[in-house]
């Protein structure tokens, strides 16, 4: 038997995402378009082969990373917004440690260090906020876009194709790609590493000492000192880790998919991460299956804005309304929490 | 050259410092617009949208304004009215408004074979003001967004401090209970100043489409909503601070839109661009002493 606050999650979410997907029914109409057999469309394009199917689980990867990022700063009560630039710095870090050593070698090294380079970025936002007291949300924030005209500077600069015709790297060798998990999709290693990467981060956050402080300072702060957890160094550390979670999205991204590094890559992961994040309450394992819905959001409104002329934004629109019903849903849990406390109470159970 | 530079830096104010007087007014209620990118987008594609249909900018304003109104109403709603999260609602509604604009923009306009433009807001130079040397073309030879800035800093600060509005204004920040007992509905008070916070950013969103370009495109804000969330911050919540803040950011994007023409080749266009931000950073890390409402971000619970 689930407990009630578990099935209170699924009942408001599964109608957040229903919400979303009717209220985005009603924007195709200003289409003239049938917005039953444009769903219609959605859902069996979604599964209409193997090779779709593997591409949820592509797009799903790099999502997990971000909203791990998000979830794992707001357990300490810290705003993490740019997971977007941490990316962006990791995928630098990826293709360039793949240009350089154009072998397998490549790949456990773009990890570890694509990992420490998203890691230093966002201990940087760790650091300003424990010694500086500076506003974590703001800096973060900012630092996204600095790191993206770093990357578009590097790109038309030092990291630039030897063609010099557009601002991107050179095709990566083969070696250094991410292998395949499952023959004749584009499905790598990378979303096993992600599984990996949630697995961890609930393990850490919910069964280590370091876990529990973390949570001790997000909850409070005041407490958390007085009984002897220092807030500043979990602030610093946990924005590494944040930032290395991040990073490692540049690593499946540039490794795993585009096998390079160009202008406008993947820019709105990191806003993703975060609506994953709130779709999973902040719970890793719950991030892995809403990373998988949004990347199956994502694949079926591609193929549908070619076949249906319905244009792709429309999914982006659906994921807006599907985050603001579950940010409403958080009140009617509280709501449906409070009434069921008041019938205990006046039942006499407590 | 100067006065160009200057005379560009008071026009990329204005968008930034009408943002942050309305973030100004709203957090000293408590509530930070979070939405504020959102609204600013979406004030931009409705001020773009309406004034290309109508032909008249008055009409683009006025759809900015109520646009972004009714984005500022539905986050008002959600933090105010439910007492969700500020910073996750704000996130969540800036998504949404820029899938919105982007599916809006095709569903109006399809896909166009030449890029939509139309004719930006023209510059008005005031009678003998605009005259005086050096001073006269950088503040007085703007367009009429650009002075409405120069009389809601005054007014905004008189507000805000000598007026019984001002004071429940900031008390809500403050000291909510206090004005609970008092008989003022903490809720309606911050309902109402984000509202017109959204109105008034809706406008700034609607600079950046007809204020000088004249067209539309889903990435022209660019993070320049939260630029402006930033300056409230750093003008310590006064409409002052905040009016020294824009000009020092307007000066910056002025600088880099000068360096980026002139393809200087010694440092790098990004760093330019990136310039804006860097200087965020800087700031928000360097400053000591902050006067944050005390009650920012904080939902409110009346006692019933």
């Amino acid at each position: 038997m689930m407990d009630k606050k578990t099935r209170d999650i699924l009942i408001t979410n599964f109608f957040a995402v229903v919400l979303g997907l009717i209220l985005s029914g009603i924007m195709i109409l200003f289409l003239k378009k049938n917005p039953f057999s444009v769903f219609g469309i959605l859902f069996s394009s979604m599964f209409r082969d193997g090779y779709t199917i593997g591409e949820i689980f592509v797009k799903a990867t790099p999502l997990i990373f971000t909203a791990l990022a998000f979830a794992f700063t707001f357990k300490a009560n810290l705003f993490n917004i740019g997971a977007q630039g941490q990316f962006y710095i990791g995928s630098i870090t990826a293709v360039s440690v793949s240009l350089l050593i154009p072998s397998a070698l490549a790949i456990p090294v773009a990890i570890v260090l694509s990992f420490l380079a998203g890691g230093l970025w966002g201990g940087f936002m760790g650091v300003s906020k424990a010694k500086f007291k500076a506003n974590e949300f703001l800096i973060s924030m900012m630092s996204t876009y600095v790191a993206l005209n770093l990357m578009n500077y590097l790109l038309r600069t030092i990291l630039m194709e030897s063609k010099g015709e557009y601002p991107q790297t050179e095709s990566l060798a083969k070696s250094t790609w991410l292998f395949k998990i499952v023959p004749h999709t584009r499905l790598h290693f990378g979303f096993i590493l992600a599984i990996l990467a949630a697995v961890t981060v609930w393990l850490i956050l919910y069964r280590t000492t370091f876990g529990f402080r973390i949570r001790a300072v997000g909850q409070n702060q005041e407490a958390a000192r007085m009984s002897g957890v220092n807030p500043e160094i979990i602030y610093i550390i946990s924005f590494i880790i944040s930032g290395g979670l991040a990073g490692l999205a540049g690593v499946t991204e540039v490794n795993g998919v585009q096998h390079m590094l160009l202008q406008g890559f993947n820019p709105s992961i990191g806003a993703l991460g975060i609506g994953i994040a709130i779709l999973a309450n902040g719970n890793p394992i719950g991030i892995i299956f809403a990373s998988i819905l949004f990347g199956a959001l994502h694949v079926g409104g591609t193929i549908m804005g070619q076949l249906s002329g319905v244009p792709s934004s429309i999914i982006n629109l659906m994921e807006g309304f599907v985050m603001v019903f579950v940010i409403i849903s958080y009140f009617v849990r509280r709501k449906w929490e409070m009434n069921r406390d008041k019938k205990l109470l006046m039942e006499g159970n407590v | 050259m100067l006065i160009n530079l200057f005379s560009r830096a008071v026009l990329m104010s204005t968008p930034l410092l009408l943002g942050s007087l309305s973030e100004v007014f709203s957090e000293r209620t408590g509530v930070m617009v979070t939405a504020i990118e959102g609204i600013f987008l979406m004030g931009a594609w409705a001020g773009f949208t309406a004034a290309y249909i109508t032909g008249s900018l008055a009409m683009g304003l006025l759809y900015a304004a109520l646009s972004g109104l009714l984005v500022a109403m539905l986050y008002a709603y959600i933090v105010v009215t439910l007492k969700q999260h500020q910073i996750v609602t704000g996130t969540a509604i800036n998504i949404l408004i820029l899938g919105l604009c982007s599916f809006l923009q095709r569903v109006v306009f399809g896909v166009p074979l030449s890029p939509l433009t139309v004719e930006p807001l023209q510059k008005i130079a005031i009678p003998l003001l605009s005259k005086i040397p050096f001073i006269g073309p950088i503040f007085f030879q703007q367009n009429i967004l650009t002075y409405s800035i120069y009389v809601l800093v005054p007014l905004g600060y008189f507000i805000l401090y000598k007026t019984s509005l001002g004071l429940v204004i900031r008390s809500t920040g403050e000291n909510p209970e206090a004005v609970d007992v008092s008989g003022i509905s903490v809720s309606r008070v911050r309902f109402v100043t984000v509202s017109i916070s959204g109105i008034i950013c809706g406008i700034a969103g609607a600079f950046y489409s007809i204020g000088y370009l004249g067209k539309f495109t889903t990435n022209m804000i660019g993070g320049r909503g939260w630029i402006a969330f930033a300056i409230c911050f750093l003008g310590n919540w006064n409409p002052i601070g905040a009016f020294v803040g824009t000009l020092i950011f307007g000066l910056a994007e002025a600088f880099a839109i000068l360096m980026q023409a002139n393809a200087s080749t010694i440092l790098p266009n990004e760093l330019f661009i990136s310039l804006p931000y860097i200087l965020t950073i800087v700031l928000t890390i360097s400053r000591k002493s902050f006067n944050v409402p005390s009650k920012l971000g904080v939902a409110y619970y009346e006692e019933h």
